[in-house]
């Protein structure tokens, strides 16, 4: 991480890594969709459709390519025809409306051949290490139907209801990473354009995005003939792809604690550098000010029905109240106007509220921020082996500094162990269960880094300060993930997540909505504690009108609109 | 069949487990297996072997008794606790070597090694009783098969790296080996119950809205 002069200290990890405060988090400019958005605007990429081989019934095949400078990507897409019992977002479905991978360069008719007979079988099926991705979507049926409706009427959808919804279809599933047999992420890390975390995803859902809104026009087409009407570009816009996330992105976030680390570390170094500003400019203050009135509207079409979220939306709103009167009472351009700014939210708002900011002030000064974003991604491999040379004494200050919250707690007590995660046989679904009720906790998986600190640390208790670490894990073999994790939070201070993971009260869905945050996602849209839908790409230019001046700001709304 | 190396670390850690083994002793199974395979060894074979002697089920007398002097036990070493120990002791290489006797499935002992090497950023050389093999922790040199059993290993700083092994971004696994170690897997997979179909997941099973 580059050093710039920062009076203000990152926040400290004991107050960032709550799971009530990552679970309000907001996207930013260091999100990894705007993070490629502006890459593919500024190295001017191309975009082709080689391929759209897709019947009236909505059944065939196309080819979507991306030529950076160096290498092309080219989208592969399968639409199916769903009969309505089959649509499901779980993991355990075994067909979807739409189906892809992601190729790495431009498929051949054997590749595409090749993939015909799997993606569409998913999980089922097997790719190749050309293929980076692989991913399927269902349609958001009532949108869709509205849609398709409207267009073959030769009228144009309503934006209110786009609004409403937010996409047309929903992935849920975007698998890399050596997944079901496709490239591992060693064979694209050292590629500048997919350094970054999760570009290659990304690059997938944006190109998908596309072929959707192509998909509802040729179905329209299909179905009013002549009469039908080309979709609005300006409505398109506001089409992005929707995302239904379980529980598998939970586990996620603990088992990868340097990369989550590294996406922290990097947000919390973004904001002590503005924090440390000691003036602002009259065009950067009016450039935030711009910025906060965009977000806000787009906050008000998010929409959610779960009491939770519900609650959190009011607390939103109310921040946003107290935000307003804020600003219109204070300058921004004198005296360390965003620390001012940040400690007041402290003072004044909720959590959401006070993340919103930490993510707003970031905006006008991509020039001090936006180089962070080659932090993002995790290379230290080194970091998961154990130095056995440390002594128990360091070891154990180590687990102090990290859990110290969690070694007076009553592990054994019910409301604290009540949950156990666990993966189910079928098709390896990741599952969170009730430890007291069902007969799950031989299969717990190892998601409940507090316990275990704890579990370990009371073993240590028993040891000589100055025996190593080496010499207690030939002993104690049950420990080592502990004191692994105990290591890598000495260069990681922000992979540790400091709340209870396997309490009675654990809500997954704020570990969910830290990763989708740094995606990039909007709408955050609980169905449950531990199951969330959100959009992505909402706003955001089609590859034909992506250039410098769309390429970043996409995801607040304009306010003319 | 041709695998990913991300598959072979994620199937070989849920197999270790499966097998009885520490979550964390898992994970350095999981790491050791792709290593070997991402060096052109037989990772996948290796850990099915090792899995198939049951090791972790007396634990104890599968690993080192004792650290001054020779390794040893009663029975056979397993090589995923010693390695993980010889990983864990890189810093005594300096002084002098470790020699560690009766080591079952040995070729596992390497990516630890490496590891060691990494860690002192120098070459390490294991001997084995009829095998030399090398590394600086990113590459393997191994001058005869390595056998899959060991009564004798010595493991010391130095090396040369003569013929380095070619790096593989692919696994091959023998089919037997891969079913072997998927069902060790399985072992790790919580049967399906209807009701943990229904409440596990925290979603419902239809999406038609």
């Amino acid at each position: 991480m580059n050093l710039v002069s920062t009076d203000i200290p990152r926040r400290d990890p004991a107050q960032v890594m709550r799971l009530s405060r990552l679970g309000s988090l907001h996207q930013c400019r260091l999100s990894f969709m705007r993070q490629l958005t502006r890459r593919m605007a500024r190295e001017n990429w191309a975009f082709m459709r080689p391929v759209f081989e897709i019947d009236e019934n909505g059944v065939g095949h196309a080819v979507y390519t991306a030529q950076g400078p160096d290498r092309a990507y080219s989208l592969v897409a399968f639409a199916h025809d769903l009969p309505p019992e089959q649509r499901s977002d779980r993991v355990i479905a075994e067909a979807w409306d739409a189906t892809f991978a992601l190729f790495d360069g431009i498929p051949t008719e054997q590749d595409i051949q090749r993939l015909s007979q799997n993606v569409p079988l998913q999980e089922a099926g097997r790719v190749s290490e050309s293929e980076l991705s692989l991913s399927r979507a269902n349609r958001s049926v009532r949108l869709w139907k509205h849609v398709v409706d409207r267009l073959a009427a030769g009228q144009q959808p309503d934006l209110e209801q786009i609004h409403k919804v937010g996409y047309l279809m929903r992935t849920t599933a975007v698998y890399g990473s050596g997944k079901f047999g496709a490239a591992d992420r060693e064979k694209i890390a050292n590629r500048p354009e997919l350094h970054a975390p999760f570009q290659a995803e990304m690059l997938s859902v944006y190109l998908t995005r596309t072929f959707v809104r192509d998909l509802v026009q040729h179905m329209a087409l299909a179905k009013g003939g002549m009469q039908t009407a080309d979709l609005d570009p300006e409505i398109a816009q506001w089409l992005g792809i929707g995302n239904s996330t379980g529980l598998g992105m939970a586990p996620f976030i603990v088992n990868h604690p340097v990369l989550f680390n590294n996406w922290i570390m990097t947000r919390e170094e973004a904001l002590a550098r503005v924090r440390s500003l000691q003036t602002a400019s009259e065009d950067e203050a009016r450039h935030f000010r711009e910025i906060y009135d965009r977000s806000k509207l787009s906050m008000s079409w998010w929409r959610s029905e779960h009491p939770v979220q519900i609650e959190k939306l009011a607390s939103l709103n109310a921040d946003l109240a107290a935000i307003n009167s804020y600003l219109d009472q204070n300058d921004l351009t004198q005296d360390h106007p965003w620390d001012r700014l940040i400690r007041w939210s402290e003072t004044a708002l909720g959590e959401e509220g006070q993340e919103l900011l930490a993510s707003l002030v970031l905006e006008p000064y991509g020039d001090l921020v936006d180089g962070l974003t080659g932090c993002m991604a995790d290379g230290n491999a080194q970091a998961q082996v154990i130095n056995g040379g440390m002594t128990v004494d360091q070891v154990r200050t180590a687990i102090q500094d990290r859990f110290g919250w969690a070694l007076d707690l009553e592990w054994s007590a019910e409301a604290n162990c009540a949950r156990a995660w666990y993966v189910s046989e079928e098709k390896l679904e990741p599952r969170l269960g009730e430890r007291f009720e069902e007969p799950i906790a031989e299969y717990e998986q190892p998601i409940a880094p507090a316990r275990d600190a704890a579990l370990a640390y009371a073993d240590l208790e028993n040891w000589q300060d100055d025996r190593s670490i080496a010499e207690f894990l030939l002993r104690h073999p049950e420990h080592r993930h502990t004191i692994r994790r105990a290591q890598i939070g000495l260069v990681a201070p922000y992979g540790e997540l400091r709340d209870n993971t396997i309490s009675a009260g654990v809500m997954p869905i704020d570990m969910l909505r830290a990763k989708l945050s740094f995606f990039g996602a909007t709408h955050f849209d609980p169905r449950s504690d531990r199951w969330v839908r959100i959009c992505m790409y909402a706003g955001a230019p089609y590859p034909e009108d992506l250039n410098a001046k769309t390429a970043d700001l996409w995801v607040y709304p304009e306010l003319s609109q | 069949m041709n695998v990913s190396l991300n598959e072979v670390e994620a199937t070989a850690k849920r197999a270790t487990r499966g097998a009885g083994y520490s979550w964390g002793l898992a994970e350095e199974a999981a790491k050791a297996t792709r290593w070997l395979c991402a060096h052109g060894q037989n990772g996948t074979g290796a850990l099915a072997q090792l899995l198939q002697l049951d090791l972790a089920s007396t634990p104890k007398t599968h690993a080192p008794s004792d650290l001054s002097g020779e390794w040893q036990s009663e029975n056979q070493l397993c090589p995923l606790v010693t390695g993980a120990l010889l990983s864990d002791c890189a810093h005594r290489l300096n002084s002098s070597p470790i020699s560690i006797r009766n080591v079952a499935v040995p070729a596992l002992l390497l990516p630890f090694a490496a590891n060691a090497a990494r860690f002192l950023a120098t070459c390490v050389s294991v001997d084995y009783d009829h095998a030399l093999a090398e590394t600086d922790g990113f590459d393997l040199s191994l001058d005869a098969p390595i056998p899959d059993r060991a009564h004798q290993v010595s493991v010391h700083l130095g090396g040369q790296l003569t013929a380095p092994a070619p790096h593989r971004t692919r696994a091959e696994p023998d089919p037997t080996d891969w079913t072997v170690l998927n069902r060790f897997a399985h072992r790790t997979y919580a049967p399906a119950t209807e009701e943990s179909r229904l409440r596990g997941a925290g979603a419902g099973l239809s999406d038609n809205d």
